[in-house]
């Protein structure tokens, strides 16, 4: 693995069919409107943008070559500013393999590299053979130098982690998938829909088109079109979530070998994660509202890998299991991480600090609604839902520490749990308002790296002393009374 | 054990953000461009032009003269072997540690008007953040930047 080379052709229009991909709510609407409204023109602008892209990519093809030297990947890549990324092997925080539909069909997979912090660029090889990604990947891992890895793996994963023997293995059952899809409730995708649609939305909800349909279908007035618009689009994103989840998270494998943990999952597309354990910065158990009344989350890792689209930085250990089951997984594939007893709480005389804090956004939207519709004081009676979201919130508050970590539960909407270890937490900080100054309670906040930037993790209103144990925790040993686990 | 931070910045910080401050605030008096102009125009009261410009200067003088003598004082910091603790904030007060072992690098910059008055700010950051420590006496600063550096690699020779 010397010389330069290129990758192979299918990643000229991997770079198209990734754009098409990302952009497929705002195309399919723009192919409904805009071929109405311009007629053939559209369809002009529209060829246009697809062969200058595989233009593109064709040059971004050629131009891109990729070679291993020792324990460096180093990659030329670029068409008019031409950029050298050499990447060292301790540099490197996650690789990821991914077999894409368009890559499985020339028996091809997707290879990403990722190094730590900020300015720095993840090394995306979009096509080349399985045998090479192993290759490159166990090179970069400097897992073994000789050749019989090569051999070892010609045929498929399963041949190679078997070669390796994985100490430990976690499926995904079926029925879990199911049950995880029903309640993801990812409605992040109703926000994106809206997003999109938005700007279109006055082509079809406009007065006449309401005025149309309230006439032609008999006991419909205007509120209930927006009722049934509205969820119409909430089932729809519902089915959407659903697919997805399944798709994402289809035969869902994680393994643990000696350095590293693996993650397959997917169904289209199969992704491969490899962590290094040294490389996970805390982790982060979140039950969803949808999720915990059934005692199910999702295990997150945070890494300090870097990338630069996606929002999901964070790497899905277990995407749906049982909060009892935690204590017996860190145990059996993370033993750097352990539940440490939760002693600390926030005082009772916090609790109408807690049951106020998600009222002040109320207040203000209502007193401003107020003046667009004259019966919006009705919408004051929000106060009591979102009181009682403070109030469980207050109850949920809770961390606890030993020497080598902390655990600090508490709720947002979902109610998350994080473990941070003692040398992975990279600041600690402390607030404290002039209405928290009068009742001596203080906010503390702790920093962990992930993605480009940090993850942070906080607990409201604590009694001073203890936000300042814990803001001392990162640095001060002496302070911690129970013994290391 | 580290108890609440005692260190100041340097006093000449008060100078060089008041000198910002009141370069700056000129900006205010763009808030009442708009009814002056609805004056002209529309024949909008006069006394909306007067509060107007009312606000603009009590802005200007609170904002330019007043905030930077608060926020001076306000400002402590501490350098020890175990980390950086810093504490600010004119209303919330925040107290912000950042572990030596956790620090990546640590860099001084100064703008002209720092520069003008032998200001310098310490940023110190680590793979998730970055901190500052505002207005340091240039020679202050670099002692800074030295011992932090020195601390990291005690730190990491420790482990």
């Amino acid at each position: 693995m010397s010389e330069f080379k290129r990758q192979h052709p299918v990643a000229a229009i991997t770079s198209l069919l990734g754009m098409l991909r990302q952009n497929i709510v705002p195309i399919a609407i723009f192919l409904v409107v805009g071929s109405r409204n311009t007629g053939e023109y559209f369809w002009y602008f529209f060829m246009f943008g697809i062969l200058s892209t595989l233009v593109l990519g064709i040059f971004g093809w050629l131009l891109f070559t990729y070679r291993v030297v020792g324990d460096e990947l180093q990659i030329n890549k670029g068409i008019l500013i031409r950029k050298k990324l050499y990447l060292t092997k301790d540099r490197i925080q996650v690789i990821d393999i991914t077999e894409g539909i368009l890559q499985r069909m020339f028996g091809l997979v997707k290879v990403e590299v990722k190094s730590a912090g900020s300015g720095t660029e993840s090394a995306t090889i979009s096509a080349i053979t399985r045998e090479e990604a192993e290759e490159l990947r166990s090179v970069l891992r400097g897992e073994s130098n000789s050749s019989t890895q090569s051999i070892d793996i010609e045929h498929d994963f399963e041949v190679e982690t078997i070669a390796k023997a994985p100490s430990q293995v976690w499926h995904l059952p079926g029925k879990d998938l199911l049950l995880a899809a029903l309640t993801s409730g990812n409605f992040g995708v109703i926000a994106s829909i809206l997003g999109a649609v938005s700007g279109q939305l006055e082509e079809f909800i406009n007065v006449e088109n309401i005025e149309y349909i309230t006439r032609n279908i008999p006991g419909l007035d205007n509120t209930s079109v927006y009722f049934a618009l509205f969820l119409f689009i909430f089932i729809v994103s519902y089915i959407l979530s659903f697919i997805g989840v399944i798709l994402k998270y289809s035969d869902f494998k994680i393994e643990k070998n000696d350095k590293e943990l693996t993650i397959t999952s997917g169904l289209l597309e199969r992704k491969h994660i490899t962590v290094p354990f040294n490389r996970i910065q805390a982790v982060r158990f979140v039950e969803g509202v949808l999720r915990q009344p059934f005692g199910f989350g999702m295990l997150y890792a945070e890494s300090a890998g870097y990338e630069k689209q996606n929002q999901e930085k964070s790497i899905v250990l277990l995407p749906f299991v049982k909060k009892e089951y935690l204590e017996e997984f860190f145990f059996e594939f993370l033993n750097e991480y352990t539940e440490p007893e939760t002693d600390v709480t926030p005082p009772k005389k916090a609790l109408f600090k807690y049951l106020r804090r998600p009222n002040y956004m109320v207040l203000i939207l209502v007193s401003v609604l107020w003046i667009f519709w004259e019966h919006g004081w009705i919408l004051y009676s929000l106060v009591v839902p979102f009181s009682l979201l403070g109030w469980i919130r207050f109850k949920d508050a809770e961390l606890g520490y030993t020497d080598s970590v902390i655990k600090l539960q508490y709720r947002v909407l979902a109610k998350t749990t994080a473990i941070l270890r003692r040398n992975r937490t990279q600041v600690a900080e402390m607030s404290i308002n002039p209405f928290q100054k009068r009742k001596d309670l203080a906010s503390v906040k702790l920093t962990a790296a992930s993605g480009a930037g940090g993850r942070v993790f906080e607990i409201y209103d604590l009694e001073y002393d203890d936000a300042l144990s814990v803001f001392k925790w990162p640095v001060e040993k002496e302070e911690v009374d129970e013994p290391a686990n | 054990m580290i108890d609440s931070p005692e260190k100041r910045i340097d006093k000449n910080a008060i100078t060089a953000w008041r000198t910002t401050g009141i370069l700056f605030g000129l900006l205010w008096y763009s808030i009442p461009v708009i009814p002056i102009i609805a004056h002209i125009n529309k024949d909008a009261p006069i006394w909306i032009v007067i509060l107007s410009v009312i606000v603009a200067i009590t802005l200007h003088i609170v904002v330019g003269y007043v905030f930077p003598v608060v926020r001076w004082k306000r400002w402590k910091y501490e350098v020890t072997e175990k980390g950086v603790d810093m504490l600010h904030g004119i209303i919330i007060r925040k107290r912000t540690m950042v572990p030596v072992n956790r620090i990546q690098h640590v860099d001084t910059k100064q703008g002209p008007i720092y520069r003008k008055f032998g200001l310098s700010a310490l940023s110190i950051s680590t793979a998730a953040t970055t901190h500052e420590i505002p207005a340091l006496d240039d020679e202050t600063a670099s002692e800074l930047r030295t011992l932090i550096s020195e601390l990291v690699r005690q730190a990491r020779e420790d482990v």
